[in-house]
């Protein structure tokens, strides 16, 4: 079974200054791995400041993620990071404590990874597992295995 | 009655509203329910024929009092019991 988040976009206990930095770091491992390009952080951002932290869905946990844009998007990929100090995005589920991004080309390719990364997170007490893992490879293990 | 459709909405219709609908899928699956569902973002949703919204709290906000459907607003979109107690809420209140 093809994984759900690559190793190289996993990072825990990520330094972040405000919720925007967040959004950064997560976007960062993205880059890094060539899956996107920077201005897809700034979208997810602007998407942000302009519709609200509707995006923080559960407590302690937000999916940051922009329109479907095939230029700035290489792949349809995730990545996460947990935060060593938690963020506030004004949202009733803060203190954000994870931030997963997605990106996409369009609004079906990822159709697959999302069915699937969503049963995982549907979990309970999933975004607790997550936050208590001290390295990327453990948290690795709890979304891919 | 034909099949009710529900519109999943989030800011541009592929992330959270996606994950919101693969829930209801799955609730109306396990409860042997009919409906189609799709994802739609809120810039455009008003427009999308549909018998219902289902929709996050700060989102809600913008389009409620345009809405001309029944918007049922989700809390926390992660929360099986709630998405499950409101998608069998709104399927009961069809019949």
């Amino acid at each position: 079974m093809e994984v759900l988040i690559q190793k190289e976009n996993i990072a825990v206990n990520v330094e972040a200054k405000d919720w925007q930095d967040a959004i950064r770091k997560a976007g960062q491992l993205l880059i890094d791995s060539d899956h996107i390009k920077e201005d897809y952080i700034n979208q997810m951002i602007d998407g942000v400041k302009e519709l609200g932290p509707y995006i923080v869905l559960t407590q302690g946990f937000a999916l940051a993620h922009a329109a479907p844009n095939k230029d700035l998007v290489n792949q349809p990929s995730l990545s996460m990071v947990t935060l060593s100090d938690p963020v506030e995005f004004r949202s009733p589920h803060d203190p954000v404590k994870v931030v997963m991004c997605l990106a996409c080309t369009d609004k079906v390719t990822h159709l697959d990874l999302m069915s699937r990364i969503a049963k995982k997170l549907m979990k309970e007490n999933i975004i607790e597992e997550l936050t208590k893992c001290g390295s990327s490879d453990e948290l690795y293990h709890v979304i891919n295995d | 009655m034909n099949k009710p459709k529900i519109q999943c909405v989030c800011g541009f219709g592929c992330g959270s509203s996606l994950m919101l609908r693969m829930a209801i899928d799955d609730i109306l699956k396990k409860h042997g329910l009919e409906a189609e569902t799709f994802c739609g973002d809120v810039g455009s949703c008003m427009a999308n024929q549909c018998d219902s919204i289902f929709i996050s709290r700060d989102l809600a906000e913008r389009i409620k009092d345009r809405a001309n459907v029944p918007v049922i607003v989700i809390e926390d979109f992660m929360n099986a019991q709630e998405v499950e107690e409101k998608t069998l809420a709104y399927m009961n209140s069809l019949q």
